[in-house]
């Protein structure tokens, strides 16, 4: 899952996977800007086959973020 | 999805791409009033994966009156070749999207009224100020009025005056009172192929003011790309079909006349459905031709007896039925009908003919047919590279046109001799002024034209337009018929009229069907009577070489003009060399 994650990533940016991190921010990540970030969205959202709430994408700051809400649409799925 | 149409590959790939100063040049400008990050890359590498190299500009948010009103903006800095104009409906109709329903009578009125005007003026300033097209996408219907059930019932609901307002605009800029410049792109249609749910996110359209979703971008702008083929004349003429599980399911050579699948079931009302959208373009001048491996005889008598065969013998005007290689057969039906292999379109179910012919004959376009034939008829509605900026009476014509050809060859095989055969060909050639019924003709001539052409000058309608309307310039038109049929307007020549002695030809060719019969030997000697009695001593015309008009390299040195430098010239003391079976008839 983290490596589909990256690999995602690393596509749309157009970057290295072995330039992405968890720390990846759009600051130390140049080809991260502010009009990807929403095509990258999408395409997860297709890939993994579900619906970020506005305010969950909005606190995005860094890699590691994505996975935070994955699990808790996880706990939503099971519950 | 595919990744190379996800808009993510568009965005990468824009940044890798760089213009190679060759082949087709062209400047787009996009103006919108909501977001449209995303549209030029798309288009630039769609383009450039055409051959065509795109430079763009693209308006800052929301500027595009000041952009449009002001002749100093930077879009007419720009000198576009064509201009997309993106509206948005909320924006255009601003709270009252929302609240249409506080609006009074007399307001709606104004408000309609005031929307037009504000576009009209747009356009007409366009018209008045720029030689070239602009584009610009009628509003969106909007799919929730909050007078719910009763938006029907109302006069002048939501719905009603978006449509008002779009219709107004088709009134003044297309229908009955066509502008050459000004074209409405259907943005429905767009939302009705695939959806407002789809197209529209929320979410996104709150982060950024996206209104056309980014998974949904690379779809829009191919709904442009229509103009973009057709104003660059890199629209496709003819479509080449294999037959066996193409035209109709089964295999011929085996499942036999009664078993292959066309008609009443549920594969072969698939076959019918694609045959019907190729007899609809075929009927506006795309040309059909088969090459398919099979035994004649079998494969004719479908095509001849088959009751539920929608395409009949004649819609296809060039039929390659044998066992020969496929692309033998694709090279000698672009040789026979005279178009390019860039003009053809290849239709076969095969993965392996289609690799081989994409690996052979990289100008031919090969669609990537899926083995499941109910997505043909999607595919071929999909396609935007049979788009024209204007549908001439010589396009709704050529299917006969085509026709009477392959009757020109029967004759010309069966003489013989070539000169006994131009003989009996009677051919007679109009030579008309150019006037507002052949200028959409002659502009399309200069963008198709490939083979026999002089200079490959590309000019667009309101170009020749101004031209012929110029005292320096001469613009004449041929219409060339014989026994066979009439072959409509088929050559063009633009003279401009250098000096009291010398006139130059900036344009001078013949569509490729007319070729070698004498026709452009006609035509040149218009040229030197008309400069004769204008007093003209000399006429002075240029090659300029491309990958395609190989069959026009030697015509000024065979009708007798000497070259001076790159210049080819013709002292009108001298007598040219002139056809005696052609009846030349002059016109206005």
């Amino acid at each position: 899952m983290d490596e589909k994650l990256y690999q995602i990533i690393s596509r749309v940016f157009n970057v290295d996977a072995s330039k992405i991190n968890d720390e990846t921010t759009p600051v130390n990540l140049e080809e991260w800007d502010s009009f990807n970030f929403y095509v990258l969205l999408d395409e997860l959202e297709n890939e993994f086959n579900i619906q970020f709430n506005l305010d969950e994408t909005l606190e995005i700051k860094k890699i590691g973020d994505f996975k935070k809400i994955f699990e808790k649409h996880k706990i939503g799925n099971k519950q | 999805m595919k990744n190379e149409e996800n808009l993510a590959y568009f965005l990468n790939e824009a940044k890798t791409i760089k213009t190679r100063n060759l082949g087709k040049k062209l400047r787009v400008a996009f103006l919108a009033n909501s977001t449209i990050n995303g549209f030029e890359e798309t288009m630039r590498v769609k383009c450039f994966q055409k051959g065509i190299d795109c430079i763009t500009y693209v308006a800052d948010y929301n500027q595009y009156n000041q952009e449009i009103l002001n002749q100093d903006s930077r879009l007419y800095q720009f000198k576009p070749d064509i201009t997309f104009l993106i509206l948005d409906t909320r924006h255009v109709l601003g709270d009252h999207f929302f609240s249409w329903h506080k609006v009074s009578h007399d307001e709606k009125s104004k408000f309609v009224e005031r929307s037009i005007n504000e576009i009209k003026k747009l356009c007409n300033t366009f018209e008045e100020n720029l030689e070239t097209k602009l584009v610009i996408t009628s509003l969106q219907i909007p799919s929730y009025s909050s007078y719910g059930i009763n938006e029907s019932r109302e006069i002048r609901g939501l719905k009603e005056i978006v449509h008002e307002i779009n219709n107004e605009l088709l009134d003044e800029f297309g229908r009955h009172n066509v502008s050459p410049k000004i074209f409405i792109y259907d943005f429905n249609e767009f939302i009705m192929k695939f959806g407002e749910k789809n197209i529209f996110n929320y979410k996104q359209f709150f982060s950024g003011d996206i209104k056309i979703s980014t998974e949904y971008v690379p779809k829009f702008v191919n709904e442009l790309m229509g103009y973009i083929y057709a104003i660059t004349g890199t629209t496709k003429k003819c479509i080449v079909l294999d037959l066996d599980n193409t035209l109709w399911g089964g295999i011929i050579g085996e499942d036999g006349f009664d078993n292959i699948k066309l008609g009443d079931n549920p594969i072969g009302r698939s076959f019918v459905e694609f045959q019907k959208r190729l007899l609809g373009l075929n009927q506006r001048g795309i040309i059909l031709a088969i090459n398919s491996k099979n035994n004649f005889d079998d494969a004719i008598e479908v095509i001849q007896k088959h009751p539920n065969m929608i395409l009949s013998e004649d819609n296809f005007a060039s039929v390659k039925i044998n066992w020969d290689d496929k692309v033998l057969n694709l090279q000698k039906i672009s040789e026979e009908l005279n178009i390019g292999l860039d003009s053809i379109v290849f239709f076969d179910d095969d993965p392996i003919n289609q690799e081989y012919v994409k690996d052979s004959l990289p100008d031919v376009l090969v669609v990537d047919l899926p083995k499941d034939s109910s997505r043909y008829a999607q595919i071929i509605t999909e396609m935007k590279e049979f788009d024209v900026l204007k549908i001439t009476e010589e396009d709704t014509k050529r299917g006969d046109m085509y026709l009477d050809q392959k009757k020109r060859n029967e004759l010309e095989n069966k003489v013989g001799d070539f000169n006994e055969f131009l003989k009996q060909m009677n051919i007679e050639v109009t030579v008309q002024k150019a006037n507002s019924f052949s200028i959409p003709r002659i502009a399309q001539l200069t963008l198709k034209t490939n083979q026999f052409n002089l200079t490959t000058r590309r000019y667009q309608e309101e170009e020749v337009s101004k031209f012929s309307s110029s005292d320096d310039k001469i613009v004449e038109c041929v219409e060339v018929s014989d026994k066979f049929g009439n072959n409509g307007i088929t050559g063009t020549y633009i003279i401009e009229k250098k000096s009291d002695e010398e006139w130059v030809v900036d344009t001078f060719l013949l569509s490729c069907r007319i070729m070698g019969r004498g026709v452009e030997e006609i035509m040149m000697n218009q040229i030197i009577e008309n400069a004769k009695l204008s007093g003209i001593k000399r006429i002075k015309g240029e090659f300029i070489p491309t990958a395609k008009n190989k069959p026009a390299e030697n015509f000024y040195e065979e009708l007798g003009f000497n070259k001076e430098n790159n210049f080819w010239v013709f002292n009108t003391d001298n007598i040219i060399k002139k056809p005696e079976h052609i009846k030349v008839i002059k016109n206005g």
